[in-house]
């Protein structure tokens, strides 16, 4: 069996998988040029490195097309229901760090805490004609929060692709769900973070498709447990 | 692959349909995906199949029928009362079982006799039920978020903690951590000063003109939802509620009134009781409660084998009464689900309050329940 193993095509987190996996004794060595998009571990058999963009492995880890995947917790947890049954995180590798939260506009003074947005949802069909309106990209994160964790129902989701945090002031929307790592892009917008609305603390992460073939493949735990001690021995 | 044709029990339905006297409708199986959304919330977005039609509107496959046969009622604007009936497929996500299967059920819209309709409609489950699944025993259990609404305006709590309350009805989650709060109540933290002396001052026009400025300032005026007065209010209210502590034998009382599951011939007699023995005063309530029980009996059905249960309600804003359900006796699948949504006609756009009543037949599993064991 080849194991693939999905990491980022470009950018900051794809030099730091990179990084990390040297560390960790997989050295991963291009197939052709050094701007294929397959590659393979050196030293080991059976290893493919396929780059793909962040949001495609989140998709590919779902249906069990590879068999790790290095991208954003919170693009796999998107991308999927039932997402622990379906794969396993297996390290969180310290990069990539952003947080999906709950922004409402500063001058809402009264909405500090999701349970102030509750209170405002239940009321705001009845003075506003309509429900309240979230702009994300994120809409199965933000109805797992708001229904199941905040028992709030009455909302909207409204598509939102980028420049999310722009949507309350231009009147796409009442309040957003984005991601945000130092919160400067929704100062600029005059939005705040809710108290209890951070909804995932998200960082980069190489995740398992759990496929049962896996359990008798010792490059599985070996791969894991490489890239686990380089962390370590990192940290320590 | 599952098959799809029409349950072969169909043509009793449709004979106990006509019996009933009302009429039959469909409805087109593609819909505009915006109503279910609105009504019935973004939890119902990953159980439903949505497509989008060429010029970006959004649409759904049909999920239920409640909706479009109320949408229809309103774009023929034929007049109430008005039983109708349905019986096709609908299509929605499930974990388990097919994604689409067959539903079938009544809408009552109009009739004002409120306990009549609600009886009336019990009798029409149960009747249709019984004669699909003969000899066999059904359980029903039934809630009533008036009276839920009853006790909690008479313990006396604010307007905002009431509404919080109502809302939450159904969700025992949510309403177990209402209720905690109301037993623990948190001051509000993390006031500008500013705002804080303001809003100490009560000088609302004040509070309300700052709010107005910074909104102006950050150009936040042009497309703003909520005006700067709807939120110097709520922050007033908001203070208030804060500060609300519901003492403990009031939170007793409203924990044990959700605790309360009996038959349904005992019931009037135990609410009555709750409320002398707490002191509360349930009136118009307890009388359409009542009211619904007498119509349940006129109508020759078996109160001692139906049970109420009075944490049983449905988390949405359309619900304003009775809400029921129908299982074999021990099993846990609902083979009818119903309730009265006097709100939901006017929230869809009709012009009068529309009362109605209605409920859903899952053929799916009265044909389980039907299969030879």
């Amino acid at each position: 069996m080849t194991i693939t193993i999905a990491l980022p095509s470009k950018g900051r987190i794809k030099d730091g998988t990179v990084e990390i996996f040297e560390r960790a004794g997989l050295s991963i060595a291009s197939i052709g040029n050094d701007r294929s998009y397959r590659g393979r571990v050196e030293g080991i058999d059976g290893i493919e490195i396929a780059y793909l963009s962040a949001s495609e492995i989140a998709r590919e880890l779902a249906s069990g097309a590879v068999d790790f995947g290095v991208t954003g917790e919170d693009l796999v947890r998107e991308g999927m229901p039932g997402v622990d049954d379906k794969v396993e995180f297996c390290a969180r590798l310290g990069f990539g760090q952003a947080d999906v939260v709950v922004a409402v506009p500063e001058i809402w003074l009264d909405v500090e805490t999701m349970a102030d947005l509750g209170d405002v949802a239940t009321d705001f069909r009845a003075r506003h004609g309509r429900r309240l309106a979230i702009a994300t990209k994120y809409w199965r994160l933000t109805q797992q929060f708001f229904s199941r964790q905040h028992g709030i129902q009455l909302y909207r989701i409204v598509e939102s692709l980028g420049a999310t945090e722009g949507a309350p002031a231009a009147g796409q929307a009442d309040i957003i769900v984005d991601i945000t790592s130092t919160g400067s892009t929704l100062k600029a917008n005059h939005l705040k973070v809710l108290g209890d609305g951070v909804i995932l603390k998200s960082e980069a992460c190489l995740v398992r498709a759990r496929k049962p073939a896996h359990d008798a493949d010792p490059r599985v735990a070996q791969i894991i447990s490489a890239v686990q001690t380089a962390l370590q021995r990192a940290d320590g | 692959m599952p098959l799809t044709d029409m349950p072969d029990f169909a043509p009793d339905l449709l004979d106990e349909f006509s019996r009933r006297r009302t009429v039959r409708v469909n409805t087109p199986v593609i819909q505009p995906a915006e109503p279910f959304l609105d009504m019935a919330g973004e939890d119902l977005r990953r159980r439903i199949f949505l497509t989008e039609s060429e010029t970006g509107e959004s649409l759904c496959l049909r999920p239920e029928f409640t909706i479009p046969v109320c949408l229809r009622h309103i774009e023929t604007a034929t007049g109430t009362p008005k039983r109708y009936s349905y019986l096709g497929e609908v299509f929605r996500q499930r974990r388990e079982g097919s994604h689409e299967f067959y539903q079938a059920g009544i809408e009552d819209l109009g009739e004002t006799d409120i306990a009549s309709a609600d009886a009336r409609l019990i009798g029409d489950a149960v009747g249709i039920l019984s004669r699909l699944l003969p000899g066999r025993s059904l359980t029903l259990t039934l809630g009533d978020q008036a009276v839920f609404e009853a006790v909690v305006k008479a313990l006396g709590l604010p307007l905002g903690w009431q509404k919080r309350l109502i809302h939450a009805f159904g969700d025992r989650g949510h309403l177990d951590a209402l209720l905690e709060r109301l037993a623990r109540p948190q001051p509000v933290a993390g006031l500008d000063p500013e705002i804080a002396a303001l809003l100490a001052s009560g000088n609302e026009a004040e509070l309300v003109a700052q709010i107005d400025r910074t909104m102006e300032t950050t150009g936040y005026s042009t497309n703003a939802s909520r005006s700067p007065l709807e939120i110097a209010r709520r922050l007033q209210e908001k203070l208030t509620l804060a500060e609300t502590r519901l003492d403990g034998s009031a939170l007793l009382l409203l924990r044990e009134f959700l605790t309360l599951s009996l038959p349904l011939s005992e019931a009037s007699a135990a609410l009555a009781g709750f409320a002398d023995a707490a002191c509360l005063k349930l009136g118009p309530a307890l009388a359409q409660f009542d009211a619904r029980l007498a119509a349940l009996a006129n109508a020759g059905l078996d109160l001692s084998a139906m049970t109420y249960r009075a944490a049983f309600g449905r988390p949405l804003d359309y619900y304003t009464g009775l809400v029921f359900e129908v299982t074999e006796a021990g099993a846990s699948a609902v083979l009818a689900g119903g309730g009265r949504f006097d709100r939901l006609l006017t929230l869809l756009g009709a012009k009068d309050r529309i009362p109605a009543v209605g409920f859903a037949l899952w053929l799916d599993r009265i044909e389980t329940a039907r299969a030879p064991k």
